[in-house]
């Protein structure tokens, strides 16, 4: 299989999806978008949350605040079972199940005033659902913000580099924000004018690190977070993210023209490996039992391991949160959410999936494209100790493929030689795009936190306005939820299974924020296709493109839970029993009380 | 100027100083900004540089922008 023939087919799907499914059926058949009805942005206008933005801005915040290290990571791991089946997994994921839960989540938080999808549950599924469902999601914002944290600071310690581009940015975008909305200057000239200023900080970062410990950074970052989260949208959140897209197109149109440069280059990984991979592609923590045991079996645990490359209930968060608040016209959201997650599909499988299925085996890639492997070994690739991705961690198999591709393209245009040194350079790049997209997320799920906060409180509204008024205060709202965050990320625990090593307070809930992650795309999916089903009243063969990937996805994210609590919590130690294994049980029970909710809400409208 | 904007410009002067001193004048003399795995008081200036120049532009400038008062005014008809 050529990859330039796959990638041809890859887009060709991506265009005929948004096409058809995207804009003739759920934009046009299914919520019906009225272009000229007002949005909340503009009814409900504070100018701190509720902004108007031009759609390509909006589409940028939209994006890189869904993207994380999520389409980038997971699906690094998920290549445990071949290249083939997490491709595949992408492309139906993407398209019938995350896009739509994406779009609808957006479209139905503008139909309700810009409120979370939490808070329509309860128009459909009643109050109870409503408070469960916001009281569930803050905590796993929470539990979020925990270790984004603590990634961004890893990352920062381990490419310091990476930490000085990241410093350079901020004034950067805040002069783009103030040259278009206070200086008056046209986008595509304050664009010209930022871009360069980026290009120049980014070649300028490249020989000045900056060095500051976890703990350091842990506490930096957390007050960047406070911050960021509680200042205005238009000043800091819309021009960083526009900006952001740019980062996030050269990452992608990259990825696309390094299979055009090498059109004759054979994949050299094996489309399928096994249908059960190990424990550990699954979150069984390193150095556990199960971690050992093949029991990720691909159905039902893929949607734990690729997460944002296929769905996501993070998503349906950001879409009903920040992104249905600056939502100018209701027709916007088709590019904004369903195009978003395309582009995210598209950083999953051409970025990731494809560049790895390309260059897994080092010694053959090397020969067949005619790179001496002395060349190979210069790059800091040791051939004998890494015959093939595999043997790299998640992170480090994106950085390695992403890097090997690009280096293999390019230094036919600039000469083999240079191979080494692009290497190095593309593989950095990859870096930085994965830490500009997880600071991202650490402002944006902090505002999205505090948004669930005050949606929590409004029952004390009526009863208590001054309470109210300063529970729901957006300076308090946003250092409540980072506080928590950086409390769970700060502390060092001795590590159970690995003894004389510690690890970060949070890592021992963590392994359960992949499940209840999922699980809330699966309940964030049957609340809009209720909504679609009662509010919009859309019935027959068009609410069943909705039900039947909301109930797919329910059954086998629940599977996949059951999975965990079967297979590895019982197998863990005393403290991720009290941790992961306590959020996986309440996660499951969660589960079953909420689907008792819907089909108690679809049988009611069923009726009506 | 109302004190709230002084203040932000003094905290923006401040932020700019800060940030270009540290990662033009200390990284060009010193290879690095900071020391590995150490707080040193170079990284806690650019750290402080990073966070300042977060508020000082906001409490100068920081106001709606009239661009989009004007907008949202002439769309729904309500004063913004």
């Amino acid at each position: 299989m050529y990859p330039i023939l796959l990638l041809l087919i890859v887009l060709l799907i991506y265009g005929i999806a948004y096409v058809f499914h995207g804009k003739k059926i759920l934009e046009q058949k299914i919520v019906k978008a009225d272009g000229s009805k007002p949005t909340p942005a503009w009814e409900k206008f504070d100018g701190v949350d509720y902004v108007p933005a031009n759609k390509y801005v909006l589409y940028g915040h939209h994006f890189a605040s869904i993207a994380g290290a999520g389409p980038i990571i997971g699906p690094a791991t998920a290549l445990a079972w071949g290249w083939l089946l997490p491709l595949i997994w992408i492309l139906f994921g993407n398209i019938f199940i995350g896009a739509v839960h994406d779009y609808t989540a957006i479209m139905a938080s503008v139909r309700h005033g810009g409120v979370s999808v939490m808070t329509i549950s309860e128009n459909v599924m009643g109050r109870k659902a409503r408070y469960i469902f916001l009281a569930y999601v803050w905590f796993a914002l929470v539990l979020l913000l925990a270790a984004f944290l603590s990634v961004a600071a890893s990352t920062y310690v381990d490419v310091p580099t990476a930490a000085t581009v990241a410093i350079l940015y901020m004034p950067i975008s805040l002069l783009f924000g103030m040259l278009v909305y206070k200086v008056g200057l046209n986008v595509r000239t304050a664009t010209l004018i930022s871009l360069l200023l980026v290009v120049g900080a980014v070649l300028y970062s490249f020989n000045a690190p900056t060095y500051l410990t976890y703990e350091g950074w842990i506490v930096v970052l957390a007050l960047y977070s406070f911050l960021a989260a509680a200042l205005p949208v238009w000043y800091l959140l819309q021009p960083r993210d526009y900006l952001n897209a740019y980062l996030l197109w050269a990452f992608v149109v990259l990825a696309v023209i390094a299979p055009l440069l090498l059109p004759f280059l054979k994949f050299t990984g094996p489309a399928y490996i096994s249908f059960a991979a190990k424990g550990s592609a699954i979150g069984a923590p390193p150095g556990s039992l199960p971690a050992t045991w093949d029991i990720a079996w691909f159905w039902p645990t893929v949607p734990l391991v690729i997460a944002c490359g296929a769905l996501s209930g993070f998503h349906s968060v950001v879409g009903s949160g920040t992104t249905s608040k600056q939502l100018s016209n209701e027709l916007d959201a088709l590019l904004v959410g369903y195009g978003g997650m395309l582009t995210e599909g598209a950083a999953s499988s051409l970025a990731v999936i494809l560049p790895a299925a390309l260059v897994w085996d080092f010694a053959s890639i090397a020969q067949s494209a005619g790179i001496p492997l002395e060349l190979v070994a210069k790059a800091g690739i040791n051939i004998t100790a890494t015959p093939n991705i595999l043997k790299f961690t998640g992170a480090e198999r994106f950085y390695t493929a992403y890097g090997f591709a690009q280096a293999m393209a390019w230094s036919r245009v600039v000469g083999i030689e240079a191979f080494p040194i692009l290497f190095t350079g593309f593989k950095t790049f990859a870096a930085w795009t994965l830490t500009a997209f997880v600071l991202t997320t650490l402002d944006t799920a902090n505002r999205l936190a505090r948004f669930a906060w005050s949606e929590f409180f409004d029952w004390v509204k009526p009863r208590s306005p001054g309470l109210h008024k300063v529970l729901t205060n957006r300076w308090i709202a946003s250092i409540i939820s980072v506080l928590i965050g950086a409390v769970m990320a700060y502390p060092k625990l001795p590590d159970p299974l690995n003894p004389g090593k510690f690890i970060y307070a949070y890592s021992i809930v963590w392994p359960a924020f992949a499940g209840t992650n999922q699980l809330l795309a699966a309940l964030a999916l049957l609340t809009t296709t209720l909504w679609v089903y009662v509010i919009l009243k859309v019935r027959g063969g068009l609410s069943l493109l909705m039900l039947i990937p909301a109930l797919f996805l329910w059954v086998t994210v629940t599977a996949a839970l059951i999975v965990w609590l079967i297979f590895i919590v019982p197998y863990l130690p005393a403290i991720y029993i009290v941790g992961t294994g306590t959020i996986v049980a309440i996660s499951v029970g969660l589960d079953f009380l909420l689907i008792i909710l819907f089909i108690r809400g679809l049988r009611m409208a069923s009726k009506q | 100027m109302k004190a709230k904007e002084a203040v932000g410009l003094l905290i923006t002067i401040l932020a700019v100083l800060l940030l270009l001193y540290e990662v033009f004048y200390v990284n060009l003399t010193r290879g690095s900004i900071g020391v590995k795995g150490e707080i040193t008081t170079d990284a806690i200036l650019v750290s402080t540089g990073f966070l300042l120049i977060l508020i000082g532009p906001w409490l100068w400038l920081g106001d709606v922008p009239v661009a989009i008062k004007k907008l949202v005014e002439a769309k729904t008809g309500r004063k913004a």
